[in-house]
This record gives C-alpha cells, structure tokens and sequence, in this order.
C-alpha cells in the first residue's frame, strides 16, 4: 500500500469535513407528494385561490378606472338582480353551457380541444348553409339547422382526434391551426358569396324568423333549455350511461382502462366528436340565437371561456353550469364596462387568465405537502 | 487496510411515505479496504447509500466522514468530500460524449469556471486526462465516442472515471457486476481492488456472494432495512452468508400436496431485448398445470417484471408464444377474450396496471364485467347492482377500510388494495391465475389472507404462477419452484425444496440446469 | 422576373420573427421545459416596443425594453413551471391567454393602438445589393441581418461552451445532471427568461419593424406556428432557420401574387401558413422524419424524486 498517498488524501479528506457549513444549507426541505387531500379541504384552497383571483382582477380593474365601489354594484347587483340583465346572463350562458361542456367532454378524454371556436364557426356555418340554401319545410327549418351544426362541428373535431390517436400528432397544435383554417373560411364566406347584398357590411343576409331561436315565456330566449337539455344528456353521458364509467377509466390510467377491457381508442374519438358537436351547438346558439345572421366575429372568447369552465368546474358538467353561469355573468359585466368606463373587452380575457392561472396555483398546495428534513444530525 | 474509518453511518433511519426503507442501520468502511454491503432486493442497501452520496437525507442519524460529523446538502456537497458513486442506473446523458459527462460532473475551479478558456480546450485537455486515467486503471476508452454507442459495461467505466476525476476516494459502486458477463465483472472488481490498496475506501453494493467472497476484505449483511452482522468473508462459508441474507426459514404452514392435473399454459421460448441488457428475456420455457402453484423465485432485475408483463396482456415486444390449452397462442387474446378465458391477472404494480386509484372501490371492482351487460346496457349502468356485488365481494375478501363503496381506491392500504383486485380477478372462478409480487408492501395479516386465497384458487383446480422475490413467499406457496437469473429459469425444484440450493441458484451464474447444492465451506465461483 | 426579386426581398422580414421565436423556444425546450407561451410573449414584445417607440423614439431602446418585458412576463410562467410545478401545457396556455387579455387592455387604454411609428431604414449591403435578382435580399434593416449572427451566436453557445453543455444536460436527463451537482432549476430559469426575451425580440420586430403599428392579437397565431417550426426543425437552430425562411418565403409570396395580378381567392391564401403548419406537423408525425434530438425531459417537471 501506498504509504505516502494516504496521509495526504486524509489530510484533503479531513480539511474538507471541518469546514463548518452556514445553517441555511444545513437543513433541505423536502417536497412531499400527498395521497389524498380530502374534498371540503381541496374545496378550500380552490375557493382561496379564486378569492385571490378576484382580488387581483379588482384591483386591476380600479387601476383601470373603474371606481372601487362600483365594483360590487356592476358585477353582482346589477347583473343578477336586474332582471334585464338577468336576461341578457341567461341567454350569454346558453352558449357557455355548451363550450363549457365541450370542454369538459374533451378533457375527460385527456384531449387539449383547443379548437373549439374553429368547431363554433363550422356549426354555425352548417347551420347559416341550411338557412341559406332553404333546405327544408319552414316547419323543419330550425331543427334541421341544429342537426347541420352538430355535424359540421362535429366534423372539424374528427381530424385532430384521429391524427393524435393514429400518428400522436400533438392535437394542441392542430386544433388551433384548424381554428385559423376555420376563422379564414368564414371571412371568405362572409366577403364573398355569403355576404348580405343589402349593406357593406361582412356578414350574411338575416335569418327568416322562423329560422331564429324563437323567444318562450317571459322574454326568455328558447337557447336556455336548449342548453339546459344539452347539459343534461352530457350528464346522462357521463354519469348514467356505460361509457360514462369507460371514460371515468379512460381518464384516470388508460393503462388500467386497457388491461381490464375498456374500448380505449373507441372512448376518446367518441367523446372528442361529442365535444366538437356540443361546440358545434353553441356557434348554432349565437348565430340562430343572439346574432340573426353569420357575423365575423361572434366567436371571439368562447373558446378560452370552454377551456376555463372546464378547468374550473374539474370536467363535472353540474358545475361546469354554474360556472358558466358565472361566466356569463362575467361578460356581461364585461360588455358594461366596456360602455360605461371604456374598459375594452380584453380585460375579461385577463380576469380569465388570472383566475386559471390563481386555480392552477392552488393544485400545486393541493398535490403537495412541504416537511422539513434534518441533514444527518446526531 | 488500515484501521482508520474512512466513513461512518450510524443509527440511520429513512422512510418513503410510511413504509421504513432504513431502521437504525450501521455502516462503517475503512480507509483502504473493499467493504461489500450484501442484501436482498429492498434490504435498504441502495438507500443506505444513497444518503451516503447526498442524495437522500436520512430522518435520523449520523454521518462521519474521517471521524468528523458532516451533514450533506446535495450530491455537490457529497463530491466535495471526495464521496463519489457509480449508481445502479447509469446517470449519463446518452446522447453526450463520453468526455462531455464527465465534464459536467468536474467541479467549478480553477481553470474549469465556464468562461475562462475555451470550452474546446477544456474538453480536449480532459479528453487527454480521461484516456490517462483509464490506461492507469487498465482499460482504453475513447472519449470522443457517443455514450449510447458503449456498451453497458464500457458506460460503466465512463461512470467510474466520472468520479474518479472528480476526485473520489470513497468510491460507493451499486450493484456494478448486475449488468456485466463474468469477465468484465473480474477486470472491474480487481480494478477497484486495486484502488482500494492505494488508500482510497470502497464500497461494493451488492448481492452476489462470489463477488463478495473473492474481492471483499469485510463484508455487512443487510436486511429489513437494518444492520444484521459486519464479518470477514474469508471465515465465512457461503451457505452461512446465504443464511444471514435470505433469513431463516419461515416455519412451514399446513400443506397439501398438490394434484397436479393437465397442462393450462405452455410458456415457450419468451425472448426479447433490452437496451443494455438488463431485464432482458433469454428464451423462458415453463408449464403451469391446473391445481399446482408454480413459483418463479429470484432476485429482482432478471426477467421476472417482463415476463408478468408477457403473461398478463401488458404492452411488452417480445418472441416466443404462450399457449393456452384450449384456445390457441393467448398473446392474441385481447382482454375481453382472457375475462372469458378465466385469466386472472394481479400486477405487481398495483395502482400502475390493475387499479385506478381515483375512481371508487365499487367501481374498480365492476369495471371487468360492465361490457359484459351484467351491470345494465349500455344506456344505464346498473350502479345498485354493481355497488351490491361489490360490497359481497369486499365482505367476501375481507377488503377493509372501505367505509363507503363511493370512496376512491387510492386510499385503500396496500393489503386491502391487493384484495379488491384478488375479489375482481377471482369474481368469474378463474382457470388461470398470474401473481406478481403479491405481498409486496403488504403486513402479515394481508400476506396470510392472500396466500389463503391462492391456495384455495389451487384447491379448487386452477393453475397459479407466482412470481416473487420473496423467497419466503415462494417457499410457502409453491408447489414447484423455477428460479429465474438472467432472464430464463436456470432451475426448478419440487416441494420440499432445499433453501440453501434455492439461494445459490439465485445468485449463481451457473448453467441453466446444473444449479449443485453447495457444500459446507467451499467457495463458490 | 421583378417579382421574383420584390419577394426575395420581402421574404427576410417574414422569416426573422419566425427564426426569432424558434432560437428563443430552442433554448428553453432544450434545458427541458416545454414553451407554448409563445404566442403571448411575442405579443407583450410587440405592444412593449411601440409603447416604447411612442415614449421615446430609439429603436434600440424600444427592442431591448421589447425583450426584458418579455422575460418579465415568463417570470409567471416560471414560477408556475418550476416552483409550482404546474402542468407545463396548461401553464402555457394560461400564459398565451393572461398575455393577449393584457396587451389588448393595455393597448387601449395606454391609447397605443394603431398610432403608426418609423420604422428603421434598411441598410444596403454593397456589393451584393447590386446582384440581379438577389440583390434586394441584401437591402434590409439591421435586424434582419443580426439574426444569423444571433442564431450563430446560439448554435455557439449550445455546443461550445460549458454552460451550453449543463443547459442540454439539464434538458435530456436532469438526473443526471442533478447529481452532477448541476442546478436544474437554475438552468431551467435563465433559459426559461432567456427564451422568452428572444421572443420578445420576435414580437418587437412584428410591430416595429414590420408593421409598424400595433393592433391587438397582431401576431396572428405565428407564435404557434414557431412552435410547429422547433419541432419540425428537430430543436437544431439552423435547421430553424431554414423553416423559418421556408416560412417567410410562403408569406411573401402573397401580397406578390396579389401584386402580379394573380388572383387567388384572399382567404385562402391567408390559410397557407396555418396549413403548411399542419401538414408539416402530419409529415413529421408520420415516421418518416424521426424526431430524435427531443430534449429527452421536455415537459416533465423536476423533483430530486425521492422513490423506493
């Protein structure tokens, strides 16, 4: 054995042990992973966590312009207990309901369906062709228009679906290509053969009345129930049906999905198209419902309030109706604002963010536990 | 060998989650010796040494290093006090150079700060250091080659020469011969031999007990998670080491012998490749016959996990077929087919491959026959029909801590989890059973109520295989034993079996087909 | 055969933000973090140049101010990322959505949109500016030819320093780089902001030098298609280069072919980028380009994970 060598590399060794280290770095935290969090607990966090939000969409709307304590007044009295506006929020939420579900539906399925206003524009362009091209008895007219929406929406969904199942093409790039493909057909629609002869404007000529979602008792729109069955079937979908149960599966470990029996591949395409449909449903909603007519840009901000609700509402359907309801109640407010105190719009796009991203923030307290580890004390 | 320690680990304890990986373990390596940390699979070993190295940070205990007391931060720190470790599962960036690997690992200095110099230089003057340092050590390596074109052993060595040019003198090696033939195992134990006799202090984690034998100077057995015994292997005979490792025997429970009936499944010929040729298949053959438990022990890491793959439908490429009698190649089977087959199939990865830890008790117990209709069409679901099986299976099987049949699977424990996969797999009286790994993580209660379970399943006439690095295990259900090494089975024993001659079959690299019992006080190469 | 010069000439001004965006995500994936944000910080360079172009007219500030409120902004998405470990798509895209919610309110009420602002002259490159045919691709503003240099400057640091060594470490195996005693967390950090300023710098080009003016979402979905354009490109800043010219060259051709008379449906032709994208994410997918040189770890977070 080297003799000469050892004292030396004791000598290294035994400087290196006796440099006393700063307490800072004596201790490590350890991230913990949690098994459970119990639900009224994980209802908590959330619930801080979108206070928090809202805090912070208020004070950038009072640094906006908007006074303090007119905050409460526009976004709670006014929209919920006016009953114009109550109206207003219930006719916006019907086409929330629906991308909110869409949302869901994709989500379950674990597909990012980003597409969802390129899936709007095409149902409401199915929708617009039938009125257009007066297929039809007037009497069938507007069913016949809901069936076109559903399938062009429908339709726009299959692509992404498949391309992602067959060659795992990411389906977050390819549904918001689509969404521009589909956005530059309606524009090409609506300035050129589809455009209303009678004015300059980008848009298509007015539906015929009984091409319009008529109006039911007390002035409120027929797109409410509409929704509201919609909301329904998905909760029959998701909750009674077998395929409920798949997808449950599906969602969870498509792993364990596929070794105990489950139609994987079946699941998701099938409920990536229902997404697509459901979406498909609300471009129906606006176009037939709010608009009258195609217009350019009817779609603008459904498809990130689809993607919110969603996460918000943890892809339940009765809660994604809740919180569409809130989101509705959101733009409204947001439309107010904007006539009253010149807050562009983009700010409700803002107030979205913040709360995803505030909700978002929450999982991380969620999913975790923070302990302190000792660094090899005696 | 002196008598100075070079490291000192003392009543370490480390707990993942609440299962306790280490238990007031000790462990002492001298300056100039090879020390071999001996255990089986889960003894605490890597563990061990993982807290050595700076990895972990242990709940409890003391760390010394040359008799002063150290607390480690990270494995920077560790490095800095010439502790360095050559993992089990090589930390390398295959796509880098071999000289890029081992710049990463060189601590910041003189000459080494990331703006002084050229990058280029840096690399070629350590392109000349590692080609130094190897020839040294007695191997040529080219530093400019890709580290995914090595093979396994020669990415070993790019390992060793990591941290040797950072500067290690306790050199931790984890389980290093588990991935080479048995002569690159030689040439790398003799080498760090030999670094050991210049003064510096190594440690061999291992299991094999040649290894042990021919290159140790002292040797600790490990087991438990605790420190069993510190002894010389030179006055030791293997058996008794196998002894101190495996345990004694369990005592034996009631048995009856087995009627061994017809022929269910023939395994014939499952190869298949990894890359680095761990985990690999080399041609398994074995037969299960109906009303016989056949067990599969061995140490892990040898084929078994691919192999429940292979057998239980999992994705998993390989050759060979499995034949069902009465139905064909069951590799073609899709799992609708094997449900009507009567296969059960238990995973050893619970929450992984057979349940989904957030969908309800109820639920991951009806899941299997909902396509069936027996839980409603397609349009409802009978969830009352569903929940009243389940809640007859979980009192059946004994599942606890279901307080609701609503709640989610995850928080069942370990052994009640186990069970509610044994009361869906066994709902349709199987013909076939496939276990992995049944007990693991389970008590002693749970373990027994399993075991009652695949007995029965015996009784009742099926063919069970039980795969297990249990030996205990294996021991007690086993009508036949196959012990698998190196990807196929090298042996198989009937009942009664011969413990000692089991344990040097697991961890002999002998012939498939000439596992010898071995006799008192040889050494075993 | 006029043309054909005016849109060799054009192409470069189309494909710098694109080569940009690309360099800036090729560095945060390759340290492993996985940048859909894109698109919104392009679009916070974008309104961050003009505002700073309207306050105070130097071109250099306004570009450099472009990319630090880009880097700014992914001090969200990194915390998100990396201390939050949130789920790094969903991060992205709650970062694209808080961006373009930001600039547009920004953008109205700071009154910045559509007040037009001088762009930068170009600078002719002579001789090469009196080549035929080509020669108009030697006379662009400054940027233009900065960029080469910049993806240069990349490539350099990439593969010929150290620190480039323990960013690509960090993104194929951060174990192992974390056991080298390597901060993957700091890595990730410096390339997450890193990133994000070349981005900036992208959107900062758009609006001033392009453009010139800033109206609200004016990026129009290319930050995205940069996206595209890193995986198409196999996270190798040259051949980012060449699809971002591939791209340019494509959204030059048409405002020619309208010039030439050509008529081509307007819509349409708008379409091509967003096809193109998608047919070449379907070619890749398809197999026959493999997309080895993945940053190993991209997307996944990093705990020093403490397993059994």
């Amino acid at each position: 054995m080297n003799e000469q060598v050892r004292p030396v590399m004791l000598e290294q060794v035994s400087q290196a042990a006796k440099q006393p280290k700063p307490p800072l770095l004596s201790r490590r935290y350890a991230l913990e992973i949690r098994q459970q969090l119990a639900w009224h607990w994980q209802a908590v966090i959330i619930g801080l966590a979108l206070l928090l939000g809202l805090g912070i969409s208020a004070a950038i709307l009072v640094a906006a312009g908007v006074p303090a304590g007119e905050l409460l007044n526009e976004f709670v009295v006014l929209t919920v207990f006016d009953a114009q506006s109550l109206k207003a929020v219930l006719f916006q939420a019907s086409p929330m309901i629906l991308v909110g579900l869409a949302g869901c539906m994709a989500f379950r399925a674990k597909f990012w369906n980003l597409g969802l206003e390129g899936q709007m524009i095409w149902g409401a362009i199915g929708a617009t062709a039938i009125s257009l091209f007066e297929v039809g008895p007037p009497a069938l007219r507007l069913p016949l228009m809901l069936a076109a929406a559903i399938s062009c929406g429908l339709a726009w969904a299959l692509a992404p679906v498949v391309l992602k199942l067959r060659l795992k093409v990411n389906e977050i790039i390819s549904t918001l290509m689509l969404n521009y493909l589909a956005i530059n057909f309606l524009l090409h629609l609506l300035y050129g053969s589809w455009k209303d002869p009678r004015s300059s404007f980008p848009y298509s000529p007015q539906f015929q009345p009984f091409e319009r979602l008529p109006e039911l008792f007390d002035g409120i729109s027929a797109a409410v129930p509409l929704a509201v069955v919609v909301a329904l079937l998905a909760l029959w979908f998701l909750g009674i049906s077998r395929a409920g149960l798949y997808l449950r599966f599906v969602d969870a470990n498509p792993r364990v999905a596929g070794a105990v029996g489950v139609p994987v591949q079946k699941m998701i395409i099938g409920t990536v198209l229902i997404s697509g449909a459901m979406a498909g449903i609300a471009g129906f909603l606006v176009t037939a419902g709010q608009e009258g007519r195609l217009t350019q840009s009817f779609y603008q901000g459904y498809g990130f309030s689809g993607i919110l609700i969603a996460f918000l509402a943890r892809n339940n359907p009765v809660a994604a109706l809740v919180v569409a309801l809130l989101m509705a109640m959101l733009f409204v407010a947001g439309r107010s604002l904007q006539v009253f105190y010149q807050i562009p719009f983009s700010m409700v796009q803002l107030i979205q963010a913040i709360l995803v991203i505030c909700v978002a923030s929450s999982d991380f307290f969620i999913r975790h536990r923070i302990r302190r580890v000792q660094g090899g004390e005696s | 060998m002196s008598n100075l320690n070079a490291i000192q680990l003392s009543g370490v304890s480390k707990s993942f989650d609440g299962f306790m990986a280490l238990s007031q373990a000790d462990f002492t390596a001298r300056w100039g010796e090879v020390h071999a940390l001996l255990g089986e699979n889960g003894a605490g070993k890597s563990s061990l040494m993982n807290i050595a190295a700076g990895l972990y940070a242990p709940e409890s205990g003391s760390l010394l290093i040359n008799d002063n007391a150290v607390r480690l931060s990270g494995p920077r720190d560790a490095s800095r006090y010439h502790i360095g470790m050559v993992h089990q599962h090589f930390k390398l960036v295959k796509p880098f150079t071999v000289a890029e690997n081992i710049q990463l690992a060189l601590p910041e200095g003189p000459g080494n700060h990331a703006f002084s110099g050229s990058h280029r230089q840096r690399l070629a003057a350590l392109e000349q250091r590692i080609s130094d340092k190897a020839a040294e050590l007695g191997f040529s390596i080219d530093p400019r080659k890709i580290t995914e074109s090595l093979s396994v052993a020669e990415q070993q060595r790019v390992e060793i020469l990591k941290v040797l040019l950072a500067g290690a003198r306790i050199l931790i090696l984890d389980e290093p011969t588990a991935v080479l033939t048995d002569g690159e195992a030689e040439r790398l134990l003799e080498t760090v031999r030999a670094f050991a006799r210049q003064g510096a202090a190594v440690i061999l984690v291992t299991h094999k007990m040649s290894d042990v034998k021919r290159f140790a100077d002292r040797v600790t057995v490990m087991r438990g998670g605790r420190t069993i015994q510190t002894l010389d292997p030179q006055t030791v005979s293997v058996p008794e080491l196998v002894r101190l490792t495996v345990g004694e025997s369990a005592p034996a429970s009631e048995y009856q012998p087995a009627i061994p009936g017809e022929v269910r499944l023939q395994v014939r010929d499952l190869r298949s490749t990894g890359a680095g040729g761990q985990g690999v298949l080399n041609g398994v053959n074995l037969s299960l016959r109906a009303g016989e438990i056949y067990g599969i022990a061995g140490v892990g890491g040898n084929g078994q996990s691919e192999l429940a793959n292979v057998l239980m439908g999992l994705p998993e490429p390989c050759d060979g077929t499995l034949e069902l009698t009465g139905f064909g190649d069951l590799r073609r089977a899709s799992a609708e087919q094997r449900r009507e087959l009567r296969i059960a199939a238990i995973p050893a990865d619970r929450y992984g491959a057979a349940l989904a830890g957030e969908l309800s008790v109820a639920e991951n117990f009806g899941v299997g026959q909902v396509h069936s209709g027996r839980y409603g069409s397609f349009f409802r679901l009978r969830r009352k029909r569903l929940e009243a099986e389940a809640a007859e299976a979980v009192a059946g099987f004994d599942v606890q801590g279901v307080r609701s049949l609503k709640q989610k699977a995850a928080l069942l424990s370990g052994g009640n989890a186990q069970k509610l996969v044994i009361a869906r797999e066994f709902s349709r009286d199987p013909q076939l059973v496939l276990v992995h790994s049944p007990s693991r993580g389970l008590d002693v209660r749970a373990t027994a109520a399993v075991h009652a379970r695949l007995r029965a399943a015996r009784e009742a006439g099926a063919a069970v295989l039980v795969i297990s690095e249990d030996l205990d295990e294996v021991l007690a259900l086993a009508d036949r034993i196959g012990v698998m090494s190196g990807g196929r089975i090298v042996a198989e024993f009937d009942r009664p079996a011969d413990r000692q001659a089991i344990g040097s079959a697991m961890v002999s690299h002998d012939e498939p087909g000439h596992a010898e019992p071995v006799a008192e006080g040889a050494s075993h190469e | 055969m006029d043309m054909i010069a005016n849109w060799l000439g054009n192409t470069p001004d189309f494909a710098v933000p694109f080569a940009l965006a690309a360099l800036g995500l090729i560095l945060t994936e390759r340290a492993g973090v996985l940048a859909l944000g894109a698109e919104g910080q392009m679009l916070v360079g974008a309104l961050a140049a003009i505002g700073a172009q309207l306050a105070y007219g130097s071109h250099g500030v306004s570009l450099l101010l472009a990319m630090g409120a880009a880097a700014v902004v992914s001090l969200l998405f990194a915390l998100m990322v990396l201390v939050l470990r949130i789920n790094q798509v969903i991060a992205g895209l709650a970062l694209v959505f808080f961006c373009q919610g930001l600039t547009g309110l920004l953008g109205t009420l700071l009154d910045w949109t559509n007040k037009p602002v001088k762009g930068l002259a170009a600078v002719e490159l002579w001789p090469l500016s009196e080549l035929p045919l080509l020669g108009k691709l030697f006379v662009q503003n400054p940027l233009v030819f900065m960029t080469p240099l910049i993806v240069l400057a990349v490539v350099w640091f990439l593969t010929r320093t150290t620190t480039g060594l323990r960013l690509r470490a960090v993104g194929e195996n951060p174990q192992a780089a974390d056991a080298a005693g390597i901060s993957v967390l700091g890595y990730r950090l410096v390339a997450i902001l890193a990133g994000a300023a070349l981005i900036g710098l992208a959107g900062g080009y758009i609006s001033l030098l392009s453009t010139k003016l800033w109206i609200a979402d004016m990026t129009g979905g290319r930050g995205w298609i940069a996206v595209a354009l890193v995986i198409f490109a196999r996270w190798s800043p040259w051949k980012a280069l060449a699809g971002a010219l591939l791209f340019g060259c494509i959204e030059a051709l048409i405002p020619q072919l309208a010039a030439a008379g050509v008529r081509l449906p307007q819509y349409f032709v708008l379409m091509t980028p967003y096809a193109v994208t998608l047919a070449v994410m379907i070619w890749v997918a398809s197999g026959k380009y493999s997309t080895g040189n993945q940053p190993g770890a991209l997307g996944i977070p990093f705990i020093r994970e403490e397993r059994r």
